[in-house]
């Protein structure tokens, strides 16, 4: 039997077999035990006999699913999704989606790298002999691990003698940890999917680290007359069980509002009410609905002011900090009184591009007497110069008094937990391993920046952290190593052009990885990554209403190991003790999880989750003590997930802020005053600090940047209207093809998920462009090709490249053929460091070069009937 | 006798695919082959678009053209009413396929057999659901016995089984109840996002 991976279960077993040298560091895998079953027989005859195991997927998609793989004779099958129990809104099945449902098409790819590549031209010694500048165009030679690891542990050495720790660009954890303690690494960070809210939730007292949980519990949504969306597609962004939830409450008679460029799936089947939004206005279209708010206050009774007086410092002159100036209060902004321009509907409708009469329905369609829900996603805050934005968002939902009550909410639904905030019920335990603190505590570089920073050699250092963060301090850096261990990041940071330039420019570059994904296209080692199918196992959580327990589907696929045995058969090469890191096998990590993992019972008290019988433990080849638990081991093995069936008043009823609502002393936020700070000193001048942009105020005001809808317009002047020369905001919804980056290598999901590029049927009309034409989308910071999906339901002047496809750039023109976003996305400094991907621009026209469909293009790592490296690595 | 099919809630489908993934990983498809399908369509214009998302595949027909079409008598309409290739049966010779009102059928070069949506007939004898249904996050995909789907799902609405973007109903009498969205009634539609 061949599958449609091209795996036949012979070769599988033998490649197994196979497995030598390096198979000694192999984790103690079980194979799989679950519950036969036998199939078949009444239709066909033949008799199917199988074993379902609870198989990972572990991917960065918002959503969390339960997948089940059926394996015979240690080859899968094919899959399915909960079953666990009967599917209730009460206790409802954790159903995959496409993504998930193709997981054996990703984990069993024809691409998948079996064993070491090494490029061809690539030689120890640094400088000419990497022959740096054909990464990306050069050809791969298979390699053994032996020989891959000794060349990279030689060069290690080289370059720490020649240069220092600083020479070494490290992403990824358990690398992180092995270079930890071979002295150091610079270390990166970014605002990633967070936006603005990576930093300022937290400085103006609004919720935790990403804001995230900002809801209030999921039962308690349908106690809301009306859901204000911000951004918002579960369908395609939190795929899963959200858009379930959303429905339900559609049924129950649930108003839908929503902001967004985009009609998009979510609102079409909500039957939302659409606001074309453009994403980055956000901040100046709620000035002008506050200002709505207080106008239409005395006749309507929209504002709650004695939560802003209770709960608020900022909002007006009687209300502000100690030692700032009484008149830079929010509420004079709005009037005028400070700047002389009151914030009309028409002031905003002129900078936002939203009618008027629109800025004042959504002032009194959330006023305090509505049970509203304010609710969104990251993506209005991953714009370049909307640090103010979590604050104004705050502030309105403080004006209505949507905080911390039933009914009302002012927060973000998003993820695997949309529609459901509030604390894990199930929290699986630790794994025992203590991860090694990184000694060089004064590099490390924002995503922004990363890439034009090692090119030019020089960076701004504001932190460690999204969170730890400090004044800028501009740097000189000199990287001759980048290993990626984790992450897509050449995919996925900004100014991708750039960071070619920067890959290019180093000694050595090292990923870890399954597929010839981007990082290891500009690779000079690929070090081929097993997957949670196969190792031992491990927890996935999602919403806090399961856990999902994934086990050991396959046996090791050919020479594949984890990051963790990777970075540990390095280590004695550079002279470390991998034991100390990593003591355990990865049996016994999972083991350790288990045992410590916990559920909240429906008294409220925290209770251990597993039992164990000695046997079980055994089992595993493990150390532990058989202990009591709410479920057996055997049994949650079988079912993949534990879950509660909820009821009304239960004990994991939750309020968002109920605590700071109740008591606001005893319970404050964690900004300076313990207050909601619609006035906030240290977000402005911790800001401005960084260096990046000077724009940033105290209060919501309007700014804009050099992109974004201002930039779309001659000297970024919304009010006059000029087009300038990138006259469509170019912006970067995420897409049920890939996971970010994740998955855009299978094939299945090619077929599914065209990948076109979104534009208004006007706009491209206007340039005789149909749906299918080839698009060429330029931005001033690189090219891209796509095939055009013309729709009615984005709006006129915005541009839809949907997220994470692979670059492939065709050397001769330097256009990209595969429509990766960051390739036209640039190094825009701006707030605390934000990656900006909602506000970029572009202009496009018909393009005369052709596209291969990316199903029918040739795959980028090809094998043999016998196994042998066939070539590829280049389109 | 009776008669299985699908039931699907337009007003809640989002045009997600996963059925159509949950069937390829099922059948084990190729490239090339797809048994189930979920489009998405829009109708009207900016700033007032409207769309409705279908999930296609075989309507298991109370008179099946596909099966008086097929000269191998590879084609069953099961007990249940289910209709099914037996590929160990079918020649290739595809007479089938334009048979089918809907082009259901899909042609299999390198078996040389023709191939199609089985209502995933052998899980359901093994007391497994079908693939597609199974794993549809908005719940808006089911497949049973088409006179318990009308009594489940038909109350104080009209359930159809054509609107223009499927085609009006042919003689074959397909076994499927659409809850239709207003959207979908408009004779002018064109195809979305994908």
């Amino acid at each position: 039997m061949e599958n449609s991976n091209g795996i036949t279960r012979r070769t599988f077993v033998s490649a197994a077999a196979a497995m030598t040298a390096m198979a000694a560091l192999a984790s103690a895998g079980c194979s799989p035990t679950q519950n036969s079953v036998e199939e078949g027989g009444a239709a066909s005859g033949a008799g199917v006999a199988g074993t379902w195991v609870s198989a990972a997927c572990w991917h960065n998609c918002g959503g969390r699913c339960v997948n089940m793989a059926l394996v015979q004779d240690g080859v899968v099958i094919r899959q399915k999704t909960d079953d666990s129990h009967e599917d209730s809104p009460e206790q409802f099945q954790q159903r995959a989606c496409v993504r998930g449902r193709s997981q054996r098409n990703q984990v069993f790819s024809a691409d998948r790298i079996r064993k070491p590549l090494k490029r061809s031209g690539w030689a120890p010694g640094g400088g000419a002999n990497s022959q740096g500048e054909l990464r990306g165009r050069d050809t791969w030679e298979e390699i053994g691990w032996d020989e891959a690891l000794d060349l990279i542990a030689q060069e290690f050495e080289r370059i720490k003698t020649d240069y220092g720790n600083k020479a070494f660009l490290v992403i990824g954890g358990e690398a992180q940890s092995l270079m930890a303690s071979y002295g150091g690494y610079v270390g990166s960070w970014g605002t990633t999917s967070y936006g603005t809210f990576a930093y300022t939730p937290g400085i103006v007292g609004l919720g935790d680290f990403n804001f995230s949980d900002s809801g209030n519990d999921r039962l308690d949504f349908k106690n809301c007359e009306t859901i204000v969306l911000i951004g918002s597609n579960p369908a395609w962004s939190s795929a899963g069980s959200p858009i379930y939830h959303a429905l339900l409450l559609k049924e129950q008679g649930t108003k839908f509002v929503a902001l967004d460029p985009f009609y998009n799936e979510s609102h079409s089947a909500l039957g939302a009410e659409w606001i074309p939004t453009r994403p980055g206005t956000e901040t100046t279209l709620f000035i002008g609905v506050a200002y709505e708010m207080l106008r239409m206050d005395p006749e309507k009774q929209l504002i709650d002011w004695d939560f802003l007086n209770t709960y608020t410092i900022g909002f007006d002159a009687e209300h502000m900090p100690e030692g700032e100036d009484p008149a830079g209060n929010f509420k004079d902004y709005l009037l005028g009184t400070s700047d002389g321009t009151p914030k009309t509907p028409e002031w905003t409708a002129a900078r936002t591009g939203i009618p008027a009469e629109k800025i004042t329905y959504i002032a009194e369609l959330i006023g305090k007497d509505t049970r509203a829900a304010i609710v969104g996603s990251y993506s209005a805050a991953r714009n370049t110069h909307t640090d103010n934005w979590p604050q104004m968002f705050m502030t309105i939902g403080a004006m209505g008094g949507h905080f911390g009550k039933s009914g009302h909410m002012c927060g973000l639904t998003t993820n695997a937990r949309a529609y459901g905030g509030g604390p894990a019920i199930f929290q699986a335990g630790s794994d025992g391993l203590e991860s090694v603190p990184n000694p060089i505590k004064d590099e490390s570089i924002c995503h922004v920046e990363m890439w034009k920073g090692i090119v030019e050699g020089s960076y701004t250092f504001t932190g460690t952290s999204t969170s730890k963060r400090n004044p800028g301090v501009q740097k000189s850096i000199d990287i001759h190593v980048i290993w990626h261990a984790g992450s897509a990041r050449l995919q996925t940071a900004d100014d991708q052009v750039s960071g070619i330039a920067a890959h290019r420019k180093v000694d050595l570059v090292i990923s870890n990885a399954s597929f010839m994904t981007t990082n290891s296209k500009y690779s000079d080692f690929i070090l081929p990554v097993s997957t949670l199918w196969e190792r031992p196992g491990g927890f996935l959580t999602g919403n806090r209403e399961m856990l999902i327990m994934h086990t050991q589907v396959v046996d090791r696929y050919y020479e594949t190991y984890s990051d963790q045995e990777i970075a540990k058969m390095l280590a004695p090469l550079l002279g470390i003790d991998g034991e100390e890191i990593w003591p355990t096998s990865a049996a016994q990590q999972f083991f350790n999880q288990c045992a410590g993992a916990t559920m909240t019972d429906e008294s409220g008290e925290k209770v251990t989750l597993i039992s164990f019988t000695q046997e079980e433990i055994d089992a595993l080849g493990v150390d532990g003590e058989p202990q009591e638990g709410s479920i057996s081991f055997s049994e949650y093995k079988e079912k993949g997930v534990v879950s509660v069936k909820r009821s009304e008043g239960d004990a994991y009823t939750y309020y968002y802020y109920e605590d700071f609502i109740d008591d606001p002393v005893a319970n404050p936020t964690k900004s300076e005053s313990g207050l909601m700070e619609i006035y906030s000193r240290q977000l402005a001048s911790t800001i401005r600090d960084f260096g990046y942009s000077n724009d940033v105020t105290p209060i919501p005001t309007f700014y804009t940047g050099p992109e974004g809808y201002a930039g779309t317009f001659e000297n970024g002047d919304m009010v006059a209207g000029v087009p300038s020369a990138y006259p469509f905001q170019l912006y970067n919804p995420h897409y049920l093809r890939r996971s970010h980056t994740v998955f855009d290598n299978v094939q299945w999901l090619r077929e599914a998920w065209t990948n076109p590029v979104y534009l208004n049927a006007s706009d491209a009309g206007a340039k005789g462009i149909a749906t299918g034409d080839v698009v060429k989308i330029t931005s001033p910071h690189g090219v891209t090709l796509r095939p055009a999906c013309v729709t009615e339901r984005l709006m006129p002047g915005m541009v839809g490249l949907v997220h994470g496809a692979w670059v492939n750039v065709d050397e001769s023109t330097g256009i990209d053929y595969a429509g990766s976003d960051n390739y036209v996305y640039g190094t825009v400094k701006s707030g605390a460091g934000v990656s900006g991907w909602n506000s970029g621009i572009c202009n496009f026209e018909k393009a005369s070069e052709s596209l291969i469909p990316d199903v029918d293009l040739p795959l980028l790592v090809n094998y043999n009937a016998d196994g042998t490296y066939a070539g590829g690595g280049r389109r | 006798m009776a008669q299985v099919g699908f039931y699907h809630d337009m007003t809640r489908c989002v045009g997600c695919k996963a059925c159509q993934m949950a069937c390829k990983d099922k059948n084990d498809l190729a490239i090339g082959l797809i048994y189930r399908h979920a489009e998405s369509y829009e109708t009207g214009t900016y700033p007032l678009p409207a769309s409705y998302c279908y999930s296609f595949s075989c309507n298991h027909c109370a008179m099946p053209a596909c099966l008086a079409a097929c000269p191998a008598q590879a084609i069953t309409k099961m007990e249940d009413g289910t209709v099914i290739i037996d590929e160990e049966v079918c020649i290739g010779c595809q007479e089938c396929i334009p048979a089918c009102p809907y082009g259901v059928p899909q042609y299999k070069a390198d078996t040389n057999t023709v191939g199609k949506c089985d209502g995933c007939y052998e899980l359901r004898m093994n007391g497994e659901s079908n693939a597609c249904a199974s794993t549809c996050a908005a719940r808006a995909l089911y497949f049973g016995d088409l006179e318990e789907l009308q009594a489940r799902f038909g109350s104080g609405k009209t359930l159809v089984n054509e609107f223009p973007a499927l085609g009006a109903m042919p003689e074959t009498e397909p076994s499927l109840l659409v809850n239709l969205k207003d959207a979908a009634k408009e004779a002018s539609f064109s195809p979305s996002l994908y």
